[in-house]
């Protein structure tokens, strides 16, 4: 039995996912239930992983390059907990929603486990599997409304991702005519063996994987989809869209950068200089769009492309100090994030409007939900209490370390920048009512009633998470550690 | 010109129909040339010239044929599954256009984006 937990993972939330269909009374307590088992199964590798362990699970019983092997090693491990502890609270923060049927838990089901799919398997095909199945199922939940906006949104989602996914498949084929073997782990042995005979090859694979894994993450020119895609797709789903989803490609590209092209590809094209401008344009165009935007969804969605240009950065400098800030600023932002989410869909659930201007007087009504966006704003910006402030900080300390001085100078301009649109925000929100409408006030608040205590608690935990991350932030960066050994025992000396 | 080249060709085909054209079934027919180029792709990477079927019979084992001469059967089971991927995005595509149609009358992505 415990040798089969890695695959239980993934097989309980897909189990779960087809045995939602079948009943309509049971479906939340189903979708719940699976998540929480596949959090237990997780938290009983967690001793073992944390000491530096490596687990390695081998489908079928055939090992090496012949099966698929999950591999749970420090870095997956870390993604997986993002990944299952938000997906939780996605689910409970959906059940108010009444018109949310039994297709929409399935969905959210499959894409979780396949989420858990693509950050434990070895064998980069499959990978490719779980992805395309992944944004499948992103793109179904995009388009869950039926309204014209979102069909758009996810059409052009659709069309962006499935570029990204066959110049993804395109790289993986230059790998596999290279080495023979599509097992991560026996690819990284057997490149530097072919690396010097055919060299433009990994050379094309490594742009192919880069540039479709970069079109999934929106870095800055192929960001295209995101703010559409995040601002209009239901708030829980935006929420995991943000929280997860984009997360999840940053962890195919570190995977791909950090074990598959070790060591050649950073004496031959230096792509952590690549990583480093590509998190500096985005950094500075999420940063300043986010501030030209009235809707208050779509500023969260450029929000979103300027804090993974700060992921970008840290993972660009590459020594260990900036790959614990990059990761734990991963951590940080997916918090942040859906807490930020939640928030924006009660207000506009309540206020009726999505527009900023239109959130007036919402902190009278609500000072709790506008309490926890306030500190989650602070953590977006930097501030001190709160747990943004530790991994930018630590980011930032490691590109002085590094000789790389202006980027600190850069990431405090976009702070400031974010700053001015957070505090945009939080003014309107704490500011007088300008006229009591009586209008949309009565209706939306029974309906925040009856949902309250399922809708609000996420949010309290997230924000207490931000907080308890802030003042302790050695708890998040004991998660890190692990991860970030194992990448520096695979690159460059 | 050998496969691989052309397979690359035609993807730059498919790319170009994905971004260059405004109809959106022209983008997805785009895609599926894309999906199409990857498949043969990976089946050009797989093969041999005269090359068997990869089976093993009873006494060939060993001695008989060298396995040379053997297609590489890896990258045509991966394109089963690439293929089976491709079509349920390309299924997927076609309804939300079906979507589209209905609530725009219109499929042209320059009129899309100016309604609002």
């Amino acid at each position: 039995m415990s040798i089969h937990i890695p695959i239980l993972i993934i097989i309980s939330p897909l189990l779960a996912a087809f045995l939602v269909l079948l009943t309509r009374k049971y479906k939340i307590v189903l979708a719940t239930g699976s998540i929480i088992i596949s959090i237990v199964f997780t938290s009983t590798l967690s001793s073992r992983v944390l000491s530096g362990d490596k687990i390695a699970y081998h489908l079928g019983g055939w090992r090496g390059p012949l099966g698929i092997s999950l591999v749970i090693d420090g870095l997956s491990f870390f993604f997986s907990l993002i990944a299952l502890g938000l997906g939780l609270l996605v689910i409970i923060y959906s059940i108010p929603e009444r018109h949310y049927g039994r297709t929409y838990y399935f969905l959210l089901l499959v894409s979780l486990s396949s989420m858990i799919g693509v950050i434990y398997t070895a064998d980069i095909f499959n990978m490719y599997v779980f992805y395309e199945l992944l944004s499948l199922t992103m793109y179904l939940l995009i388009a869950y409304p039926k309204t014209g906006v979102t069909l758009r949104a996810s059409f052009s989602y659709l069309i962006m991702g499935g570029v990204g996914l066959s110049f993804f498949l395109l790289g993986v084929g230059f790998l596999y005519a290279m080495t023979g073997t599509l097992d991560i782990f026996h690819i990284a042995e057997k490149l530097p063996a072919v690396f010097n005979s055919s060299t433009r090859m990994v050379l094309m694979s490594f742009v192919l994987i880069a540039t479709g894994m970069g079109i999934k993450i929106a870095v800055f020119p192929l960001h295209g989809w995101l703010p559409d895609a995040h601002s209009m797709a239901p708030s829980p789903v935006s929420a995991l869209l943000s929280g997860v989803t984009v997360k999840i490609g940053i962890y195919c590209l570190i995977r791909v950068v950090y074990t598959v092209f070790s060591a050649e590809m950073f004496f031959l094209i230096n792509s952590h200089n690549i990583l480093m401008v590509l998190g500096v344009v985005s950094l500075l165009f999420g940063a300043s769009m986010a501030l030209a935007q009235k809707d208050l969804k779509r500023l969260l969605a450029y929000s979103t492309i300027n804090q993974l240009g700060i992921v970008l950065i840290g993972l660009g400098i590459g020594t260990e100090l900036g790959l614990t800030g990059a990761l734990f600023h991963i951590l940080n932002h997916a918090i942040m994030k859906s807490t930020l989410f939640f928030c924006a869909g009660i207000m506009i659930a309540e206020t009726g409007t999505r527009e900023v201007q239109g959130q007036n007087g919402f902190g009278r009504q609500q000072p709790a939900i506008t309490f926890a966006f306030i500190i989650a704003s602070l953590g977006m910006i930097g501030i001190p209490p709160v747990n943004g402030f530790t991994s930018k900080w630590l980011i930032c300390l490691a590109a002085v370390e590094a000789g790389y001085v202006v980027l600190v100078a850069i990431i405090l301009i976009a702070s400031a920048i974010a700053a001015a649109y957070y505090f945009r925000v939080i003014q309107v929100l704490l500011s007088v009512p300008l006229k009591q409408d009586p209008m949309p006030g009565h209706e939306g608040e029974q309906m925040i009633h009856r949902g309250n205590l399922f809708r609000s608690w996420p949010i309290y935990i997230l924000a207490t998470g931000c907080l308890l991350l802030g003042l302790l932030p050695t708890l998040g960066i004991s998660l890190v550690k692990p991860a970030v050994s194992f990448l520096l025992s695979h690159a460059v000396p | 010109m050998n496969p691989v080249n052309i397979s690359l060709l035609v993807f730059m085909i498919g790319l170009y129909g994905v971004m260059s054209k405004n109809n959106l079934i022209k983008k997805i027919m785009g895609l599926t040339i894309m999906n199409g180029s990857i498949v043969l792709f990976f089946i050009s990477i797989g093969y041999r010239k005269g090359g068997l079927a990869p089976i093993l019979e009873k006494g060939t084992t060993g001695g008989g044929i060298p396995t040379t001469i053997f297609v590489d059967p890896l990258p045509q089971a991966l394109m089963l599954t690439a293929i089976v991927i491709g079509i349920s995005v390309t299924a997927l595509a076609l309804a939300m256009i079906v979507k589209i149609y209905s609530k725009y009358k219109t499929l042209d992505i320059q009129q899309l984006s100016k309604e609002r």
